[in-house]
């Protein structure tokens, strides 16, 4: 049998091109509804296991899909804006605990979630290092974010400006880290955790300035009467807070109009949660509610349907190649007549020869198949962060 | 070592037919068959070696009968008994030269591919010219030394009775002499039978006996 293997080896390593061609073909047809179905259930998995966990969302009219995908993943689709009151409402209720979210920022490609310190509680995060933020300015950094830009506590990130080219827009804030989560092995790890407030001061809601009632700010005043100060340009805008300036930071009007991507509710009990649900079944009503799982599920049947249309695909694509697989190998015994008649001639017995080439073909199935186990195996460890990315960015 | 009583063939198409009434060739003899194109010398060649089989007569070869013999058995006695040499070289491409040379053993499991079979192998190879050649690739090698390896193939096995279908007939004259020279020492040193079909009748000289292949062409 050794010999029959060594001389098929031969063959195929002599003819690597071909051999290579061949064994990429069937690793394809294995691997693509294979890896497929890993890809698609792990991500269902990924996504479902955290959409389980999250009980209602609250959010503007819209897509429930983006309000979900944006609440849970930090996905990069924002969904209409909601008000603050939204949250205070659903607290003033006692039927839910409200967890307000705005994720709309970035410190690079990583997420910045305003939220409350509730948060870390209902997702169950425990801190590597550090503690929660506990003034304005503060964050906590997930584990891979710690991980790729190389900071812990004590150091700072800084939001992305929104449009470098927009003067009025988002200005970036400096902000110091106050605590670095432990690995979660959830979309948490990518993100920046900063106070409600702090992402609106980001957003240029909230802002810090000179005291222009100084002295030293005279330069900056515009125009002064007796109640107001008007300043100018020249007037100096702190981009980041500290224990000097925190105090001047601000916010002007109510903040019940300021604005959410959504509200986490986590209902007392289930009867709690039918009650609150049915206060948003009001057609007239700016927000919605909704039931993450509810919305996965959707997305996954989706995502389901369009797998099966694949699959069918590459079966039919399969079937083709092997055809075509079958048809070379039958041509290339023709071509190899003369090769099968010497071997023969000199005293070869059909069973080994016959034996040598149907090696050739198992060996070529074998190496197919391992790769195809090869890359499944990568695909079951690195699909699901790679197809999350892919969907939610 | 051959003996051939009443011998006909003929192939299933065409009316070529070949009838040799009685031929032997003794142990040790060297012995060239010449004849026009056509005339069954070929055929002869491979009827001897149990490729081919007869509709009527006996072919004995070293005291077997090979026309009684079912094909498995024959190709067994073939590879024990009989080194092939063929025109064209008939090498595989997709082989080394050592494993060329060392085919008979890796296709036919009769026969145990050992250290002593690599070794002689290394040893034959080496005595003929293409010692240092034995990791190349037949396409790599010129035509003498192509013919040269398909010989230290047939000669590996030690076989009794060596057959050699036009050995020289794609060589150039020195490459001539030193293939002729490499089966004639092996046939002197061994006692072996050299049974060679050629239309080159300058090497006729150098065999014991040359058989006119016109006489049984039927």
């Amino acid at each position: 049998m050794g010999d029959v293997l060594y001389l098929a080896w031969r063959y195929l390593l002599y003819h690597r091109l071909k051999t290579v061609i061949l064994v990429t073909s069937i690793t394809l047809i294995i691997y693509l509804p294979v890896g497929l179905n890993v890809v698609v259930e792990q991500s269902g998995e990924h996504l479902t296991a955290r959409a389980e966990a999250t009980p209602l969302l609250v959010g503007a009219k819209g897509s429930p899909l983006e309000l979900a995908l944006n609440s849970l993943y930090f996905s990069q689709d924002y969904p209409e804006l909601v008000d603050y009151a939204e949250a205070t409402a659903i607290e003033d209720s006692s039927l839910a605990t409200a967890i307000p979210l705005y994720v709309r920022f970035r410190s690079r490609s990583q997420p910045i979630v305003g939220t409350s310190l509730d948060y870390f509680d209902f997702q169950r995060l425990d801190f590597a290092s550090g503690r929660p933020m506990a003034v304005l300015g503060e964050c906590v950094i997930g584990a891979a974010v710690a991980e790729e830009f190389g900071v812990g506590v004590g150091d700072t990130v800084t939001s992305s400006p929104e449009t470098v080219f927009d003067l009025a827009g988002v200005y970036p804030l400096r902000m110091k880290i106050a605590g670095v989560l432990a690995k979660a092995f959830t979309p948490d790890d990518d993100a920046i955790f900063v106070d409600i407030k702090t992402a609106w001061i980001i957003q240029g809601l909230g802002h810090g300035h000179q005291d222009l009632a100084q002295p030293d700010a005279a330069a900056s005043v515009l125009n002064r009467s007796q109640d107001n100060i008007v300043a100018n340009a020249a007037l100096v805008q702190y981009n980041e807070i500290t224990a000097d300036n925190a105090d001047s930071f601000h916010f002007h009007g109510d903040l019940a109009g300021y604005p959410l991507t959504a509200v986490i509710a986590v209902p007392n009990d289930e009867k709690s949660g039918v009650i609150l649900r049915g206060r948003y079944t009001n057609e007239e009503r700016d927000s919605q509610i909704v039931r993450p799982v509810t919305v996965i599920d959707e997305l996954l049947d989706t995502i389901l349907t369009i797998q099966q249309f694949i699959v069918a695909a590459v079966i039919i694509v399969g079937l083709a190649t092997v055809a075509t697989a079958a048809l070379v190998f039958m041509l290339s015994l023709r071509l190899r007549r003369r090769e099968i008649d010497t071997m023969h001639r000199i005293g070869g017995s059909r069973a080994r020869v016959a034996s040598m080439l149907l090696a050739e073909v198992a060996i070529v199935i074998v190496l197919s198949v391992a790769l195809a186990t090869a890359i499944t195996l990568l695909t079951w460890r690195f699909g699901p962060g790679v197809i999350e990315s892919f969907v939610l960015s | 070592m051959i003996n051939i009583q009443g011998l006909q063939f003929s192939y299933g198409e065409g009316d070529f037919s070949l009838q040799v009434p009685e031929l032997s060739v003794v142990s040790g003899e060297t012995v060239a068959i010449v004849g026009p194109s056509g005339s069954g010398k070929t055929t002869l060649l491979n009827l001897i070696a149990g490729n081919a089989i007869p509709q009527s007569g006996h072919i004995t070869t070293n005291g077997c009968e090979v026309t009684g013999l079912h094909d498995a058995a024959r190709r067994n006695f073939r590879i024990a008994n009989m080194g092939m040499v063929f025109q064209e070289f008939e090498l595989l491409e997709y082989l080394a030269v050592l494993d060329n040379i060392l085919l008979p053993y890796r296709i036919n499991r009769t026969l145990a591919l050992d250290t002593d079979v690599r070794r002689r192998a290394e040893e034959i190879a080496q005595q003929v010219g293409i010692g240092d050649k034995l990791h190349r690739y037949p396409n790599h090698l010129s035509q003498g030394e192509r013919q040269r390896v398909a010989v230290v193939r047939a000669l590996v096995v030690r076989p009794p009775l060596l057959l050699a279908d036009e050995p020289t007939g794609n060589l150039d004259p020195d490459n001539k002499d030193r293939v002729l020279d490499i089966l004639f020492g092996y046939a002197e040193n061994n006692a072996a039978t050299l049974v060679t079909v050629t239309h080159d009748h300058d090497i006729l000289p150098r065999f014991q006996r040359v058989i006119d292949f016109k006489n049984f062409y039927g």
